[in-house]
C-alpha cells in the first residue's frame, strides 16, 4: 500500500490521464480511440531515441561517480570555481534531492554559495537528454537552450551571493544546518 | 526511422562498445541501470503520450495559440513557467510535451521556459531543499529559478 502510494505520487500523472480518458470515452468514445492512437504513434516515433537516452543515462551513473566528482572539484576560486561547479553540474545526474548530501558536503569543505548555486542550476542541463531534444527541435535551439542554461548559472551565482549576503556558507557551517547523511539517496529515481 | 534515429543508435552503440573495452562488468550495470530507469519512467511516459493524444483530439490549435501563443506576448512564458514549475516529471518527459505544444502554434518562449522551469524550478523538492540549506537559499533559489526561466524563454524566443 505504501509502495502503491509513492508510486502515484510520482506518477500523478498516469492516474489523472486514466480518469481523462474515462470522461472522454464516456461522452464521446471515437475521441478517446482517436487520441490513444495518436499518443500510440508519437511514442512509437521516439522509440528509438528513448532508447538512446536510457543508455547514456545507464552509462553517466557508472562512470560519472561521486568521488569522480570530488576528485575534479579542484579547491578552484572566483570564477573558475564557478566555472567548476557548472561543468559538474552538467553532468550530475538523478533527482535535485538527491544531490543535496554531495552539495552539503561540498559546503562543509568550504565552497561558497556561489558555486553551490552554479551546480544547482546547471543540473537543469540534462547531457543523456540531448539526443531527445536534438531530434524534437533540431540543433539551433538545443544548442541555444544548453548554452543559455550554462550562462545562466553565471548570473543565478553572484544573484544568490547578493540574496544570502556574503557570510551564509560560514554561517550554515557554523549552525550545523546540514543533514548529511541523514537523508540518502531516494530509491527508484525518476531523473536522468 | 529517420536517418537521425539510426546515427543516434550508431553513437550510442559505439559508446557501449568503447565502454565496455575499458569495463566490461561497469557496462553490464550501466545496461541494467537503462533498463531499469526505463521501466520507471515508462508509465509517466505513456501517460504523457495519452496526453498528448487527447491534447490532439480535444484542443484546437487555436486554442494552444491563444494561451501559449506569441500574441499572449509575455503572459505565455509565464504560464508555461507556472505549469513546468508546479509539475513534476521524468526530465524526458517534458520534450514530447514542448514539441506537441510548438506543433499547436505555441511561442518558442513559452515552449522553451516549460522545458527549462519544468527541471530548474523543483517545487515539489522545495521541503527537502529548505532542509538541507534553509529557507532561505532554497526560497531565493526558487523565486529566481522560474524568473529566469521565464527570462531564458523569452531570449529564445527573441532569437529564434
Amino acid at each position: 500500500m505504501k509502495r502503491f502510494v509513492k508510486w502515484s505520487k510520482t506518477n500523478w500523472l498516469v492516474w489523472a490521464v486514466a480518469a481523462a480518458y474515462v470522461i472522454v470515452a464516456a461522452t464521446r468514445p471515437e475521441a478517446a480511440a482517436d487520441g490513444g492512437i495518436i499518443g500510440l504513434q508519437t511514442f512509437g516515433e521516439l522509440a528509438a531515441t528513448l532508447v538512446t537516452v536510457f543508455v547514456i543515462v545507464g552509462l553517466f551513473q557508472v562512470w560519472v561517480t561521486e568521488d569522480f566528482i570530488m576528485k575534479h572539484l579542484g579547491e578552484g576560486s572566483g570564477f573558475r570555481a564557478l566555472a567548476i561547479g557548472a561543468g559538474v553540474g552538467t553532468i550530475i545526474h538523478g533527482p535535485l534531492v538527491g544531490i543535496f548530501p554531495l552539495l552539503d558536503a561540498l559546503l562543509a569543505k568550504g565552497a561558497r554559495a556561489g558555486v553551490i548555486v552554479a551546480i544547482v542550476s546547471t543540473w537543469a542541463i540534462k547531457l543523456p537528454m540531448i539526443p531527445l531534444e536534438l531530434r524534437l527541435f533540431g540543433w539551433q535551439f538545443t544548442l541555444l537552450r544548453e548554452g543559455l542554461l550554462f550562462a545562466s548559472a553565471f548570473v543565478m551565482a553572484p544573484l544568490m551571493d547578493l540574496a544570502l549576503g556574503k557570510d551564509w556558507a560560514r554561517h550554515h557551517r557554523a549552525t550545523g544546518q546540514g543533514m548529511t547523511g541523514i537523508i540518502t539517496r531516494p530509491e527508484g529515481d525518476l531523473d536522468g | 526511422m529517420s536517418g537521425t534515429d539510426w546515427a543516434m543508435l550508431a553513437v550510442t552503440a559505439a559508446a557501449v562498445g568503447f565502454s565496455a573495452s575499458r569495463n566490461r562488468e561497469k557496462t553490464m550495470k550501466a545496461l541494467r541501470i537503462a533498463l531499469k530507469q526505463f521501466l520507471n519512467v515508462l508509465p509517466f511516459f505513456i501517460a504523457v503520450f495519452a496526453m498528448i493524444g487527447l491534447f490532439e483530439v480535444l484542443l484546437t490549435p487555436a486554442q494552444i495559440q491563444g494561451w501559449l501563443g506569441s500574441g499572449q506576448g509575455i503572459l505565455a512564458p509565464i504560464y508555461a513557467a507556472i505549469f513546468g514549475g508546479l509539475a513534476t516529471g521524468p526530465p524526458a518527459a517534458v520534450f514530447p510535451l514542448g514539441q506537441y505544444l510548438l506543433n499547436q502554434h505555441a511561442s518558442i518562449a513559452a515552449v522553451a521556459t516549460l522545458l527549462i522551469a519544468w527541471v530548474a524550478v523543483g517545487t515539489v523538492t522545495l521541503p527537502a531543499e529548505i532542509s538541507f540549506f534553509g529557507a532561505r537559499f532554497a526560497l531565493s533559489r526558487w523565486a529566481l529559478a522560474l524568473s529566469l526561466s521565464v527570462v531564458l524563454g523569452l531570449v529564445m524566443g527573441w532569437l529564434l
